[in-house]
């Protein structure tokens, strides 16, 4: 059944998806193989909306599908059942910027993926910034911005990295509408995107390995 | 001889006009649809001043467009603060409330309307906005979502209306959102007079004012204001029959309010800023479901009643660049904010103007000679016809440098003059 629950979710059949999750633990599936089977749908979602066969309806329907297997599959296994990451991102909305949408649905997606995200929210400080790298020693950083003030929020937030000696220990992504080649030079950063895609394929460059 | 006021004001018309209608015109115009925060900026006024002292950001608007040499009034995105603190939003943010002094003003999108409530805004949906989004959307109105409020033909008769409205005004949390709403008109009167006497005063400097008004599309409509992306995402699989539903009931609204903004202030052009039909945001049969016919009847119904539809294309519209063919050629004022130009070209070039998409990146961050690269590839994109208007993608970013801005016109006298 855990290919069907796969399809159910890529086909983004919601309540046949929580109906089978409900047959498979009730006919004694090991939990963890439900939840498994659930994120293989959704990383599968994110492969397809990097190929442009899905796009973002599907990766947000998908995690509320996940969402809802989760809280189901929960209760059944130990210690929460969150197994090992693949690596650590520190991400947020830059200072003076308060738009979270997009960089909710890039959190979602390496979430699924197999990353430990740390979200820091939305209008961040740069300080706030370098203590989440001290804290959480993340291989990157995702700074998030909608508007054109945010150009300089990310280059004061890169150099704050710097300045605190942090800058060799990460890579920088810049995301948002407006980001390109062009605010990446700008900011220092090391990539940037403006679909979660694009996240996506820079934390897996990045980073590498499996879950 | 110098043109007069009245004769350049005619003359930036008719090359609008004619850019539209693809006629070559004599040179490439530089018109930024809207602006909020560049001209005060340059100035030296802070972002919270220019929410509060409306004639120094009109002025200074007025003072950008002779400085930097557009071809139009460009529409001021900022509105009055203080109309925002009178009704207590919610929905907004602003520098001098809890954002710092030299923030932009943002919005704060939210599920206004939740997924169940779809039935009780199709029943009655200005009963609905009135009793449960105001509240909702700003806390000074929180009393109209305490009182049973009828509907008004129940009381059409003045014995009756004095019995139930006499009581119903009585109470306080109502007179307190009644109070909260003529502040926010006292403080709008400040804002529309200065609003009307810069268009006055553009109009006689020869800059014809861009638009009247700004009409959402319905899909949009539901998405930013009711919604929400992720609510109206989930609705496309759990509830499309209502979303449906509400998209069709916007679309007449919509349609009934372009008309009549056309005639309450003379201006032809219909501003359409667009947001959710964008690439990504959904799939092409998606578009075509949820998105596509309902901005089509708009586009079409603002057409037929004798305007000039002027739709924002604000994100990547590469992937729907096939169905803006279905629009009549010559009748739509496009404006883009990062579509793939080239393929723009091939596939509409002899349908639509191009208007904006210098990337704001450039303008922000760039040089002035990317500036120039920039204008010279659109132009030598668009020279042959001519249906061009330069602007970045989304109006005047608030960060442009000034050299850049100057640089745009520079370019647009350098190699767009036909």
């Amino acid at each position: 059944m855990s290919n069907e629950l796969t399809d159910a979710i890529v086909g983004m059949r919601e309540d046949e998806a929580l109906a089978l999750v409900k047959a498979m633990l009730d006919g004694g599936t090991d939990p963890t193989a439900v939840l498994e089977a659930a994120k293989e749908a959704v990383t599968l979602l994110g492969k397809r909306f990097e190929q442009e066969e899905v796009f973002i309806p599907e990766l947000i329907m998908g995690g509320e599908i996940m969402k809802a297997i989760s809280e189901e599959v929960k209760p059944h296994i130990e210690g929460g059942g969150d197994g090992a990451k693949r690596g650590t991102i520190v991400i947020g909305t830059v200072h003076g910027d308060i738009h979270d949408i997009g960089k909710d649905v890039v959190v979602l997606m390496l979430d699924v993926n197999g990353y430990e995200v740390h979200d820091l929210g939305i209008d961040v400080p740069q300080e706030k910034f370098v203590e989440a790298i001290k804290e959480h020693k993340p291989e990157v950083v995702g700074l998030s911005g909608l508007l054109t003030l945010a150009f300089d929020s990310m280059k004061d937030t890169v150099a704050a990295i710097s300045a605190a000696g942090l800058r060799d220990q990460v890579k920088i992504m810049v995301g948002g509408a407006p980001a390109d080649a062009q605010v990446q030079e700008y900011t220092g950063a090391d990539g940037w995107g403006n679909d979660v895609g694009q996240a996506l394929k820079m934390a897996d460059q990045w980073i590498g390995g499996e879950a | 001889m110098t043109a007069t006021g009245e004769e350049l004001y005619k003359q930036r018309e008719q090359r609008f006009d004619d850019i539209v209608a693809l006629k070559k015109p004599d040179r490439v115009p530089v018109v930024p649809v809207d602006i909020h925060y560049f001209a005060t900026k340059v100035k030296g006024i802070s972002n919270r001043d220019a929410g509060y002292d409306h004639k120094r950001h009109f002025d200074a608007i007025r003072d950008a467009t002779l400085e930097f040499g557009w071809d139009g009034a460009p529409y001021n995105g900022v509105t009055a603060t203080d109309g925002w603190e009178a009704l207590g939003s919610t929905q907004y943010r602003w520098p001098g409330g809890d954002l710092p002094d030299d923030a932009a003003f943002q919005f704060v999108e939210g599920e206004y309307m939740k997924a169940e409530e779809y039935d009780e805004f199709l029943a009655n949906p200005n009963h609905f906005t009135l009793t449960k989004i105001y509240p909702r959307i700003a806390g000074n109105l929180a009393g109209l979502g305490q009182v049973p409020l009828l509907p008004l033909y129940w009381i059409a008769d003045t014995t009756r209306l004095m019995s139930v409205g006499g009581a119903l005004l009585a109470a306080p949390p109502v007179r307190q959102a009644i109070e909260s709403l003529l502040a926010m008109s006292d403080a709008m009167a400040g804002f529309l007079a200065a609003d009307a006497a810069y268009a006055k005063e553009m109009a006689d400097l020869g800059y014809p004012r861009l638009f009247g008004l700004a009409v959402t599309p319905p899909f949009d409509l539901i998405s930013d204001y009711l919604r929400s992306l992720r609510g109206s995402t989930l609705d496309m699989y759990r509830h499309p029959d209502q979303l449906l539903a509400a998209v069709d009931l916007t679309t007449q609204q919509g349609i009934g309010l372009a008309t009549m903004a056309m005639q309450m202030t003379r201006n032809p052009r219909v501003f359409v800023p667009m947001h959710r039909g964008a690439g990504g945001f959904m799939s092409d049969e998606q578009f075509e479901k949820f998105y596509w016919p309902s901005f089509k009847a708009l586009i079409m119904a603002i057409i037929e009643a004798g305007g000039m539809p002027c739709p924002l294309f604000e994100g990547d519209y590469t992937p729907r660049l096939k169905y803006l063919a279905e629009l009549p050629a010559g009748k739509v004022a496009a404006h883009f904010d990062k579509v793939d130009r080239v393929k723009f070209k091939e596939i509409l070039g002899d349908r639509m103007c191009f208007w904006g998409n210098v990337p704001a990146s450039i303008l922000c961050t760039g040089s002035t000679q990317k500036v120039k690269d920039d204008v010279k590839e659109l132009i030598d994109l668009f020279g042959d016809t001519g249906a061009l208007m330069l602007d970045s993608g989304l109006g005047v970013p608030d960060e442009a440098k000034p050299e850049n801005m100057m640089a745009l016109r520079e370019a647009a006298d350098e190699y767009g003059v036909f």
